[in-house]
Order: structure tokens, then sequence, then C-alpha cells
């Protein structure tokens, strides 16, 4: 088989992009993976999705990201593409409130679609249109804490914070892996100290397991 | 030998110069090939009638010249029966105009940004049919005309609640705006602000009079090369929903599978051609044959 570099990383993480229709999604997509903004960009129709390979503490992370047209209707449709997501960015626009509003809506989607376990990080996108603002930062904070979520206002014009939101996302989902991976260690040891009980678990397994598990199939 | 060299048409639809990293156009206006204005207007016999037959192989050969596109989309999207007279056309197209007009004025009486060469890209209501106060709501329904955008909704609520069919259309209009800001900017065409309107009036309209697809993303990117090649908005509006109306033709005709199979491997382009037909609501959700 031919070799391909593009295959070599040791965790695979599905994310999601959700937020209303012309927060910014595709656009934070192409800084990201391509590092860059296009102000002529389209409506997204359905689903694209791009991918990332980076660098999490000294594991190699492939970051797969889908990004959904953001049209209310479109939803009943793309919500089948939060299977199996790890990750979520939800974004708002700064300059309209009405997107900052239906934040709730869209953690009620990833409540009944995604994985209870999924890491969600909210961004305050477009926060380069400062004079245009609609929703305070503290507001964007304050509901953050409220319902458990990473919060950080993002730029994906001027490239400010984008890099830190995925990295940030990417950064808990490990560590919750591997949190999980040295539970698992720590059942495995505890079962051996005590004679005749189950079969051991092995952490590569598990570690296997959870990368399956994030795997679009 | 005959004509000469082929010539690009970028020329036609200008691009922006800013935007550098638009792909050039590969259609090149081929002398003897691509269906040219003489060659079309000889087309017609003397009622008017086109021979359509001769007319299509042209243009599967060289295309179509861009300074009579519209015209000949026209009969391409089955606006007009080829074998019609001028004078047929002359009042069908007449009487479509004037359909057109007071559909329009009907939108307007729900909502007067339609035809005031302004749109809206935050929702005027919530989905209950309650105003939307947001100073972004009020500034892009301010029309200048009095005071600001609350006259409106004063209007708007004084009849007792909305209609259903009000709701949801009112509701689509600023998913609509949002698409017109985003739809083919790279061109010069757009940087006109009459235009931009002219295409959010008319997927508006459209949404209005088909409540079944309403309006759903992607939609715009349809409707605009209509607005580019026929002048008036009435023309470009009729070329659409015949677009709308072959599309789901389309679908009665042919099976999702023999769709999908013509698409061939192009995998994403099935996937997102498959949930665009869903959203259109063209299409039963339980698709499995991608």
């Amino acid at each position: 088989m031919a070799h391909r570099v593009d295959q070599e990383y040791d965790y695979l993480f599905k994310i999601v992009l959700i937020g209303d229709s012309g927060v910014g999604k595709s656009n934070i997509l192409s800084r990201f993976t391509r590092n860059e903004f296009c102000l002529e960009s389209k409506s997204t129709i359905g689903v694209e999705f791009a991918t990332r390979t980076t660098q999490v503490e000294g594991k190699t992370i492939k970051a797969q990201i889908w990004d959904t047209a953001g049209q209310e209707r479109y939803r009943a449709i793309t919500s089948a593409y939060y299977r199996g997501a790890v990750g979520a960015l939800l974004v708002y626009d700064i300059t309209k409130r009405q997107t900052f509003d239906n934040v709730l809506r869209w953690l009620r989607e990833l409540r009944d679609h995604a994985d209870s376990n999924i890491v969600i990080m909210m961004a305050g996108n477009k926060s380069d249109l400062n004079h245009l603002r609609s929703v305070a930062e503290e507001d964007g904070q304050s509901l953050a804490e409220k319902e458990g979520l990473s919060f950080l206002e993002t730029s994906a014009l001027e490239a400010t914070n984008v890099e830190k939101a995925f990295q940030t996302i990417l950064g808990e989902i490990y560590h919750i892996i591997s949190k999980k991976a040295l539970a698992a260690q720590e059942a495995a040891a505890a079962n051996s100290a005590i004679p005749g009980q189950g079969t051991t678990i092995n952490v590569d397994d598990t570690s296997g397991g959870a990368k399956r598990a994030c795997c679009s199939t | 030998m005959w004509g000469g060299a082929a010539e690009p048409a970028d020329s036609y639809y200008q691009v922006r110069p800013e935007c550098t990293d638009v792909p050039k156009t590969r259609f090149k206006i081929k002398p003897g090939k691509t269906l040219s204005v003489r060659k079309w207007q000889a087309a017609f016999v003397q009622e008017g009638s086109l021979d359509i037959g001769k007319t299509l192989k042209r243009i599967r050969r060289g295309g179509i010249h861009p300074s009579i596109r519209g015209e000949v989309w026209e009969f391409l999207l089955g606006c007009y029966d080829p074998m019609s007279t001028f004078e047929e056309r002359e009042q069908t197209r007449q009487r479509r105009r004037l359909q057109y007009a007071s559909w329009k004025e009907e939108c307007k009486k729900m909502f007067p940004v339609i035809g005031s060469g302004k749109f809206i890209t935050a929702p005027v209501i919530t989905e209950k049919g309650q105003p939307n106060y947001d100073p972004l709501v009020l500034q892009e329904i301010n029309l200048g005309t009095n005071s600001n955008g609350s006259d409106f909704f004063q209007q708007l609520t004084s009849r007792g609640p909305l209609d259903k069919k009000v709701i949801q259309w009112l509701l689509s209009l600023h998913q609509i705006g949002l698409d017109v800001n985003r739809t083919d900017r790279t061109l010069v065409f757009y940087e006109k602000k009459e235009n931009l309107s002219k295409l959010w009036d008319i997927l508006s309209v459209y949404a209005w009079i088909d409540k079944e697809v309403g309006y759903c993303q992607g939609m715009s990117d349809l409707c605009s090369p209509m607005i580019i090649l026929l002048e008036e908005e009435a023309d470009a509006f009729w070329c659409f929903e015949r677009l709308m109306r072959r599309l789901v033709l389309t679908l009665h005709i042919f099976s999702i599978e023999e769709i999908s199979a013509a698409l061939g491997d192009l995998l994403e382009l099935k996937l997102n051609l498959l949930i665009w037909l869903q959203s259109l609501r063209l299409l039963t959700p339980n698709f499995t044959n991608i």
C-alpha cells in the first residue's frame, strides 16, 4: 500500500461547527485548516469538512472538522452528522444579538443528538467588528460559565483566537481520553491485586476504543 | 478562414479587481460554433416560431454568446413555447409581469422593505410571531419615512395574531438577506446595491408564492444568474420560477439512484445534493442510497 503521510496520527477527533447562519463558521474552518479567510465566501449547502493535524502534549492529533449549513431547516438533516463527534465549536456573531440568543437552542440540539461527553467551546465570532458589537463579552462569559462551556471571542478575519479555540477543545478531549485510559489502568492494577477477579483491561485497547469512537465511519 | 480566434468571455461578467483568486472562465466565444446574435435571430421563422432543434445543436457545440444569454435561457428553461408567435410571447410576457407585480405588491403590504431597495439580515419577528425590537432590526426596517421601524410592528400586530404562513414567510426574509450578502460577491455586478435588493425581492416573492419550498440556502446561487442575464426583474423571476419547477420535475422523472449514478464518484457533491433536495422538502427524509 502507498505510504500516506496524513494517516500518521495518534488520535482522530471529530469536531462539529454549529451556530446560526452567517456567524462565520465556514471562515473559522478555513482559517484553522488552511489559514485562509474569504470575504466573498458563499453560504454553505449541506455539510463540508476539512482536517488538520496538530500536536497536543506530544501526541499527533488529526482534527476532522465538520461544517454544516446554519439555516433552521437544515438542522433536522444535519443533526445526523453529530454522531461520533467528540467536540463542538458553537459559534455566534457578536454583532447579532439573535445569534447569541439562539445558543441555548444549539445546546439543546447537541444534547439531543451528540454524545453526552462532548466537549463544547462557545465562540463569539467577528470580534474585529467591535464598533458594531451587540453582545458584551461578559454576557458570553457568564452564559458559558452557567452552561459549563469554554468560551473565547474570535475573529476569523484577523485570525484571533481561532487557533486557541481549537487547541483548547482538542486539549480537553485529549485529557478526557487520557484520564479514561488512566482509570482503566488503575482498574486493571486493582483487579490484578485481587486474584481471580475478571480479566485484565488492556490500556491500549481502551485508547484504541476511544479512537474508534471518534472516527466517522 | 471564417471566424478567427476564440474570444474569452470574462469581460461580460466582470470580476472586482481586488478579487484576484477567482478562476478565469473556460468558456470561449468561438466564431462559427457559439450561438451568435445573427444565428439566433435567423433561427426564428416569420411569425416568430423558433427552430429549437438547430439552436440546441449549436448551443451544445459552442455555447451561447453572452449578449443573448438571457433571451435564449427563457426558451431553454421553458418560459416560452418555441412554437409560439412573437405576439403570443409578448402577451405572455406582459401577463407575467403583471402577475409578478401583483405578488410583489402583496408581499410589500405584509413587509414594506420589499421593493424599497433595502433588505434585512436579522429576523424581524420571533417564531411565535412577536416583534423583535433588536436595534439592528429596527435599523434595517427603517425606511426613512417616519421615525423608526416600530411603526411597522404596530401595523403588523394591529390586526391580531399573525397567520402561521405569514410568520413562516417573515422568518425566511433575513435568511434570504444573509445569503444575498454572500452570493457571487466577486462580481462587479453586485457592487450595485439595487442588484442585491433585486435578488432579495425575487427570492422573497418566490418564498411567498411557493410556501412548500419557501427559501432554502443555495437558492440564491440559482437565482443570481437570472438577474445578471435578464434586465427586467419580473422576467428574471419567471426564469427562476421555471428553473425551480424543472428541478421538481426532474426529481419526478428520475429516481435518486439515477441522479446519484449520473454524479458518479463525486461523493461530497452527491451527499450535499441530497441534503439540499431534502431541505427543499422535495425529498422524503429516508434516502439511503448515497
